[in-house]
């Protein structure tokens, strides 16, 4: 009973997963354990993230180590595999003579649904992505929002268990990114399928995740999910017109960690004490507050304070 | 508002939501086959854009002309039908330009355009990829040939010139356009998977056909200039369509027309064994490639 518990609650689970090219160590020692739901995947360009989605995808042999995806071992299942995960490359990776339609039908027929299935799953798929008339097109055609929103719909027109999507954001505008993200929040919630994004920014994550895997090097920094993350970064933003050395000082005198940022204070919260504190600090001094909000955390805060202490 | 206008309200939702697929999800041989149709249209540029269908259709209007002319010929003249085994030795400039221009349609756009990670991360393997794809070129090959061979029998029987039927060469004709379509579709396919430029890939199997057929030229030109005529006879098979040629006139029995092809048992078994070998190593090629490109 135990047992299968832990099986459905694990997506996917990696074990010492290592992978080397001739150069350059892509994964090392990687052993990681995903959850359903939204996991993000950061790391920096070259740090292995789409090394480690071609090995779950049976694309790349591993060096060293295990994986297993869905329950099935990736070195001995990988064809039942692929047959329940989708996956949307980093790359452009669309013939530009034909449309849409014809593309994503093609791609269900290649996952294996039957012909009347694949249409009807493709136009689906199409208007869930937000492709309409222009799907009749060419698809040399297409803006970069337009190609990314394909690429994704080719991902989940067999209705996986969990895609794999390979920097979804790249290339988009603000408003595209927006708009891709919030898919993606509506594939893990809505569409109940557990996805993997990966994206070399931290920040934009953090909207749409439940869990956030860091990696770096090709070795796992911190795997937890957001609210951890976020926790960690709890911090007040004050400012006020005049007077911000004194309010430092008297803050850090009653016992807060203060820093300053531009011309706000950075306070870190402790408890809902220290909201008091500032309060009462700014009103004896007499001073003008200006703003004093909650500041939003940021897992990139959390991850450039980590790194800094982990370096030498 | 009358309660009875709620069923009328249901008609109008649109959006239904995210639905679920619950049917089959067929195994390998359906990717396989999906990609082989796939291919087999797309070669012949059904599905792409109207530019795309230009050559193909071109080239399969030039390979109908000479049964058109035979019919003619039988129809006016009431003399017999073109030799059907002549066919493909005759008309080899089209179909190697078929297979130049059509190969790279199938293995280097692919490539150019990334699409392979798609298919490699769906069930099927490489080799199902390689497989399909080699299918369609051979079946599109082998399509262009049997067209001709039998509208010219069709025309055969209708016009029913004198002399008996020709059966027996228009269905060796078939078995030998089912050969050169399985040898030369290896080897164009290989050469063309080669390179993701598609100019390119035309530009190098026309280059691999020319060298071929040159170098065969050439040394039957001195051999023959020089009495060795039976040397002359093995260098006639460095042309892939005679090398095919000589093994569907060996294997059937059907005199191969005005080429001469070495005679008895090694003239016979040496030219299979070199287009099996010639298929194999191109299938080879193939495997080695596609193992490489698309991760």
């Amino acid at each position: 009973m135990r047992d299968s518990t832990v099986a459905i609650m694990t997506i996917l689970a990696t074990e010492g997963l290592t992978r080397r090219f001739p150069r350059v160590t892509a994964l090392d020692d990687l052993t990681v354990t995903v959850t359903p739901g939204v996991t993000g995947l950061v790391g920096a360009n070259g740090a292995g993230k789409s090394t480690l989605i071609k090995i779950l995808l049976g694309l790349l042999e591993p060096t060293g180590g295990r994986a297993q995806v869905l329950g099935m071992d990736v070195a001995t299942r990988a064809e039942d595999i692929r047959r329940l995960v989708g996956y949307m490359p980093e790359h452009d990776c669309l013939p530009p003579d034909v449309s849409a339609t014809e593309f994503v039908v093609h791609m269900a027929g290649m996952s294996g649904l039957p012909k009347t299935a694949a249409r009807e799953r493709a136009a689906d798929t199409l208007r869930h992505v937000g492709l309409y008339e222009e799907r009749y097109r060419p698809m040399g055609g297409y803006s970069t929002g337009m190609k990314q929103r394909v690429k994704l719909a080719q991902a989940l027109v067999h209705d996986p268990r969990l895609v794999f999507l390979d920097e979804p954001t790249n290339g988009l505008d603000p408003r595209g990114r927006d708009e891709m993200l919030d898919l993606i929040r509506r594939i893990g919630g809505e569409f109940g399928i557990s996805v993997l994004v990966t994206s070399h920014l931290l920040g934009e994550l953090e909207r749409i995740c439940d869990n956030v895997i860091v990696i770096d090097g090709g070795r796992l920094l911190r795997s937890s999910s957001i609210a951890d993350f976020t926790r960690a970064a709890a911090a007040l933003t004050v400012e006020v017109e005049e007077g911000h050395g004194p309010l430092a000082d008297a803050l850090r005198r009653s016992g807060q960690e203060v820093a300053l940022d531009g011309r706000a204070l950075v306070v870190q919260v402790r408890d809902d004490g220290t909201f008091d504190v500032v309060r009462d600090q700014v009103a004896e001094l007499g001073l003008h507050l200006v703003r004093m909000e909650h500041r939003r955390a940021r897992i990139e805060d959390v991850f450039r304070g980590e790194e800094a202490v982990h370096a030498p | 508002m009358h309660p009875e206008a709620a069923p009328d309200i249901r008609g109008v939702i649109h959006d239904i939501g995210y639905r679920r697929y619950d049917g089959p999800r067929l195994g390998r041989l359906h990717g396989f086959g999906t990609l082989f149709l796939h291919g087999l249209r797309g070669v012949f540029g059904l599905g792409r854009t109207a530019k795309a269908k230009v050559m193909p259709f071109l080239m399969v209007t030039i390979m109908l002309l000479p049964a058109v002319v035979a019919i003619a010929v039988m129809a006016l003249l009431k003399e017999a039908p073109l030799p059907y085994q002549q066919l493909s030795v005759i008309m080899q400039p089209v179909l190697a330009i078929f297979l130049a221009s059509q190969a790279p349609v199938l293995v280097a756009l692919d490539q150019r355009f990334h699409v392979l990670p798609l298919y490699f991360s769906r069930p099927g393997s490489r080799m199902d990829y390689v497989l399909a794809r080699y299918s369609a070129m051979a079946a599109a090959l082998f399509l262009i040939l049997a067209l001709p061979l039998t509208v010219e029998f069709v025309g055969e029987l209708l016009v029913d010139p004198p002399g008996p039927v020709h059966l027996g060469a228009y269905l060796s004709s078939m078995a030998g356009a089912v050969l050169l379509a399985i040898t030369l579709g290896a080897l164009g396919l290989a050469v063309a998977a080669a390179t993701h430029r598609r100019g390119l890939g035309v530009a190098a199997v026309i280059a691999v056909y020319l060298v071929l057929t040159v170098m065969s030229g050439v040394l039957l030109g001195v051999f023959m200039a020089t009495g060795n005529d039976d040397k002359a006879q093995w260098a006639n098979l460095i042309n892939p369509f005679h090398l095919v040629d000589a093994v569907r006139a060996w294997a059937f029995g059907h005199p191969p027309g005005d080429f001469a092809y070495p005679d008895g048992l090694a003239g016979g078994l040496i030219p299979l064994g070199a287009m099996l070998l010639v298929i194999a190593a191109s299938l080879g090629l193939l495997a080695a490639r596609y193992r490489k490109v698309g991760s």
